[in-house]
């Protein structure tokens, strides 16, 4: 039995503690990395806004540029009319409704139409000048909805394009 | 950030249970030490990933955990004072032969299980025994007269 332990004793020194060692630090390292990419909301969800002004309105959306599969979330559309919008309509690009669950939108559109194929229309009730209107969406993430897609919103007055927002979504694995 | 909060706050939130509980509980795996463990697992589970099904949660949560696990033993092991607090200490049960029942009483322990556990131990009787520590890990470890 004493002679197991004197060969280990004996032996050159393990590689757990040499290489091994460094090893093991590295990939510690790692992980801390992807916690500070966590913290700093690499991998998703934090909401941020991006804005469109024009004569006509401001329109602004705020919602998260990073998701994750099963994932809850909300993006909310602003409209603060500067002129009266005699039909204004969200039009939305394909990449929100691709592998989303919609769970509602509040206020209820008046109307919903296509166009261009793939893009969604809202339509709501007149807006008076100086009013704002809030559409709150609400999704879930399908777990197999991974990749990058356009999530930009147009506002239009009727087929008169008022504001525009471009952003891209991110479903990660 | 939420998955790597909600993990920290759990993590710290199973080091203080663990901790309260005893220690005995987290070595034994009796009905009640089941109802802890077992429940305890899932419950966890929905409230730091929630909804999330992601390979990339998974992957957060796994990392925070063993981030917090090096940081925690790595502390434990550089500060001398915080080791009782994140690990507890050694706690002898029998001393010179003597049973210490305060400890066994503090701990929850009755003398048939510090038997069984000598019994385990190839002991078979706790004549036999000089010393018994309960270690921090919740097994009982043994000094016998003769060793």
């Amino acid at each position: 039995m004493t002679d197991s332990f004197q060969t280990l004793a004996d032996g050159p020194e393990p590689r757990a503690l040499g290489s091994g060692l460094w090893l093991r630090r590295a990939i510690v390292a790692l992980l801390a990395l992807v916690v500070a990419l966590a913290l700093l909301d690499v991998f998703g969800q934090r909401a941020t806004t991006s804005s469109a002004a024009s004569d006509g309105a401001t329109l602004q959306l705020r919602a998260p540029s990073t998701v994750r599969g099963g994932l809850l979330f909300q993006s909310r559309i602003v409209i603060t009319a500067r002129h009266t919008l005699d039909h204004p309509r969200l039009i939305l690009d394909r990449g929100w409704f691709e592998g989303m669950q919609v769970n509602s939108i509040t206020p209820q559109p008046v109307g919903q139409d296509l166009r261009d194929g793939d893009r969604v229309v809202l339509s709501f009730s007149s807006l008076d000048a100086g009013a704002t209107l809030t559409v709150w969406l609400q999704f879930q993430v399908d777990p197999t909805n991974i990749g990058r897609r356009a999530y930009g919103v147009e506002l239009d007055d009727a087929e008169q394009p008022v504001a525009h927002v471009s952003r891209k979504l991110t479903v990660l694995p | 950030m939420d998955l790597v909060l909600r993990t920290a706050f759990v993590f710290l939130l199973i080091l203080v249970i663990t901790r309260s509980v005893g220690r005995r509980e987290l070595s034994s795996m009796e009905p009640l030490d089941l109802i802890l463990l077992v429940v305890m697992g899932d419950l966890i589970q929905q409230g730091v990933t929630q909804s999330d099904n992601s390979l990339t949660g998974t992957t957060v949560v796994l990392a925070t955990l063993a981030v917090l696990i090096v940081a925690t033993t790595y502390l434990s092991f550089r500060f001398q004072r915080l080791r009782p607090l994140l690990e507890g200490e050694p706690i002898v049960l029998i001393a010179d032969g003597e049973l210490r029942r305060h400890a066994l009483r503090r701990q929850r322990i009755t003398v048939d299980e510090v038997i069984a556990e000598a019994r385990q131990a190839q002991i078979g009787s706790l004549d036999d025994v000089r010393y018994a520590v309960l270690e921090t890990s919740g097994k009982i470890s043994f000094v016998t007269r003769s060793g």
